[in-house]
């Protein structure tokens, strides 16, 4: 049984039980809590955020609930915080702080600012630097994510094409809460930007690290989609649709 | 919007998504030398980086010193807090009050978030009493609240801070701005003012120019505002006071199971003794109001030594029912009074002081139910009915009168001494003859009883008289 680390993305031999799932899948964790024992087969399972190997057995760092994915055999531990930890191929809304000769020093909301290499756009060359302005939203991804130093981003995706990445012109930036931002990205769409979009025309790029942007022609309707999706975060899908009705109502 | 952490004193309160902290604690120190009379009130703000990630630990930011200046001045110079009756023995010993305001979450206009917190906290604060005795009349006694209800400062009034944020040119104000209107805004002004309309500090620093109309509008509004704010803050006191009241109510452990049975809520009581001083502001059986009124005039005479032996005997005696366990509460022994004696008049003992002692099983389950609810804050979703629990709680309060009126008549002279001036409901053994009258007064219909049964209960409606055994006691 090999283990390399245990930083996210690492590797680490794992199985228990019959199916070599742990049996907290989907059940709420707090911090000590035991997930895995690296006993039995010699499965090979990634230790994502939030998980910690301890010896021969997972340990759980933050209080939330324990998913897993088959595809990567991957488990990690979803929970809502106000504050960010960054973690690899997290898609975060930063803030321009600082330029530096070979980087942009953006804030992700995380404990140290995120660095942003200069070349890491799709398209640039040193000739051809983009030209980003302190204060300016940008849309990027976290590449690297160590405990020990600072988070590493970039605007392209694995591929190099900009994918969306890059900055954001205009807008309204607010806060939420990590798990409203996780549940703004999921799939199927929450049921407060379905019916948002149905009879409001704008835009948004949600954060993992807590942060939303939101752009539209009319400050309105920038005002309507932030009060609707912060308002949104402990509703039912039902309650959601109720809301964002009444809040258009209200509106017009 | 305010919450009480349950200990005296300590308060949270939530403006928004602001949250806040404060505790109040108190110490006996020498006063200033020039003010020996005096207490001393000081007030301490801890930013940490849990409340925003802005704050660093360490040295308090000019915003934290600001905000604890502005709470101290609205205090202190309006002399809200009274400290001259915090002195103990002048010139020597005074009481220091310490407020400690810390930081939990900041969205948003600290200063007065912080400054509902520390009154909330000082008017739930209650430090020990303590007297001025000993041989050479200069010794403190301080006395723990078991054996002294802890006292309340006096607050003279409660000022309100309400901050004001300016945009524009000065001319356009937010009331209570949140953490974006903050980052934004052109300046600010906080007015601290009492619901008597009295100022009692402004702090406007820095920032936009702002013309004396406009300050006049803003204390206006100010003025509104801290009405109603003080409304809600004495709510919320209130509510604070009703529970820590309810928690004093200590029941039988017996008891409290069959109540728990049919409505399950956990709680940690276990006397069934009940506080003179108990405010029944919120429950009042009619049936013990006239019983309520007559204890009432004691304790104002003689409250604190009739309490310390009141629950010297009820600690002492409830040991014993829970030692014994089970329906067999008394433990004690056959009863010394032989047959003819009527225990009909006995309606109260130390241990079943009927202040708050609902005759009536119904009263008693709602009452129950009403206390948890008030304990609980909601309200309870099931009623009890009362046949469930009027037997056995008949039975096991009938048993606890009985025990208790039995330990106590055998007990020291000094208790029937102190008692006999509550009248009917602590009687002396020869007294019990005349205490007929008294029935009609606490307008309680007593089940009579053949003689011979020891102890009779009391509903008034439509209840059964009921015959007991097991209780001990041979006739």
């Amino acid at each position: 049984m090999k283990v390399e680390g245990t930083d996210d993305g690492a590797v680490a031999a794992a199985g228990v039980g019959p199916t070599g799932v742990s049996p907290f899948v989907s059940k709420v964790l707090a911090p000590g809590d035991i997930v895995l024992d690296l006993n039995s087969t010699n499965k090979v399972l990634r230790v994502g955020s939030g998980l910690r190997q301890d010896g021969d057995s997972i340990l759980a760092t933050k209080a939330g609930k324990l998913r897993f994915q088959k595809q990567s055999n991957k488990y990690w531990v979803e929970g809502s915080q106000k504050r960010y930890i960054p973690n690899v191929e997290d898609t975060v809304v930063g803030i321009m702080v600082d330029r530096r000769s070979e980087m942009f020093i953006l804030d992700i909301g995380g404990p140290a600012f995120g660095s942003l290499p200069i070349l890491a756009f799709e398209g640039a060359t040193r000739r051809n630097i983009p030209n980003l302005q302190i204060g300016a939203a940008v849309y990027a991804r976290v590449v690297n994510a160590h405990r020990d130093s600072d988070p590493e981003l970039s605007c392209t995706d694995a591929a190099g094409k900009s994918a969306g990445f890059g900055p954001l012109k205009g807008g309204f930036i607010f806060d939420c809460s990590t798990g409203l931002a996780r549940g703004l990205l999921s799939k199927p769409t929450p049921p407060v930007l379905e019916v948002l979009g149905k009879s409001l025309s704008f835009e948004i790029a949600v954060g993992l690290n807590g942060r939303v942007w939101v752009n539209a022609p009319k400050v309105a309707t920038i005002i309507t989609v932030s009060n609707a999706i912060q308002n949104a975060e402990f509703l039912s899908p039902t309650q959601q649709h109720i809301m964002v009705k009444k809040l258009l109502e209200d509106s017009q | 919007m305010a919450t009480s952490n349950g200990e005296d004193g300590s308060v949270e309160v939530q403006l928004g998504q602001t949250r806040v902290l404060a505790v109040v604690k108190g110490e006996i120190t020498q006063p200033y030398p020039d003010r020996g009379n005096e207490g001393s009130l000081a007030i301490f703000t801890e930013f940490s980086p849990m409340g925003d990630p802005a704050f660093e630990p360490g040295r308090p930011s000019e915003m934290a010193v600001e905000l604890g200046r502005i709470i101290d001045r609205g205090l202190r110079e309006s002399r809200a807090v009274d400290t001259e009756s915090l002195c103990i023995l002048s010139g020597r010993s005074v009481w220091s009050i310490r407020v400690d305001i810390h930081i939990l979450d900041n969205y948003g206009n600290l200063v007065d978030a912080a400054n509902l917190a520390a009154l909330a906290a000082l008017l739930s604060y209650r430090r020990p009493e303590c007297t001025v005795g000993g041989d050479d009349g200069q010794q403190i006694i301080v006395h723990p609240p078991e054996v002294r209800e802890p006292v309340g400062l006096i607050i003279h009034h409660l000022p309100i801070a309400v901050t004001f944020a300016f945009f524009g040119d000065g001319n356009f104000q937010v009331l209570d701005p949140n953490l974006k209107e903050e980052e934004v805004m052109g300046g600010r002004i906080t007015i601290t003012i009492n619901s008597q309309g009295e100022i009692c500090a402004v702090q406007k620093g820095g920032g936009v120019g702002v013309s004396a109309s406009e300050v006049m509008r803003c204390l206006r509004i100010a003025a509104a505002k801290a009405q109603s704010m003080t409304e809600t803050l004495k709510k919320a006191v209130e509510i604070h006071e009703i529970e820590r009241a309810q928690r004093k109510i200590r029941r039988h452990p017996n008891l409290q199971n069959q109540i728990d049975t049919a409505s399950s809520v956990p709680n940690p009581i276990k006397k069934i003794e009940v506080e003179m001083e108990e405010t029944s502001e919120d429950i009042e059986p009619k049936q013990a109001l006239d019983t309520e009124r007559g204890i009432k005039d004691l304790s104002m005479s003689d409250s604190s030594r009739m309490k310390s032996t009141e629950t010297e005997v009820a600690e002492t005696l409830t040991e014993k029912p829970s030692r014994a366990g089970g329906r067999d509460l008394f433990a004690g022994g056959e009863s010394a009074w032989g047959d003819d004696v009527k225990l009909t008049p006995l309606k109260g003992s130390p241990g079943t002081r009927s202040t708050l002692f609902p005759l009536d099983s119904d009263a008693l389950v709602e009452f129950d139910v009403a206390a948890r609810a008030v304990l609980r804050g909601g309200v309870s979703s099931q009623r009890m009915s009362s046949k469930l629990v009027s037997e056995p709680l008949q039975r096991q309060i009938s048993d606890q009168i009985a025990a208790a009126a039995v330990y106590a008549n055998q007990t020291s002279p000094l208790i029937s001494e102190d008692a006999r001036p509550l009248g009917p409901i602590f009687p002396r053994v020869g007294d019990m003859d005349s205490t007929e009258e008294s029935d009609a007064a606490l307008e309680t219909k007593s089940v009579s009883q053949p003689e011979g049964t020891p102890v009779n209960f009391y509903f008034s409606g439509k209840k059964k008289p009921k015959k007991r055994g097991g209780s001990g006691r041979q006739d």
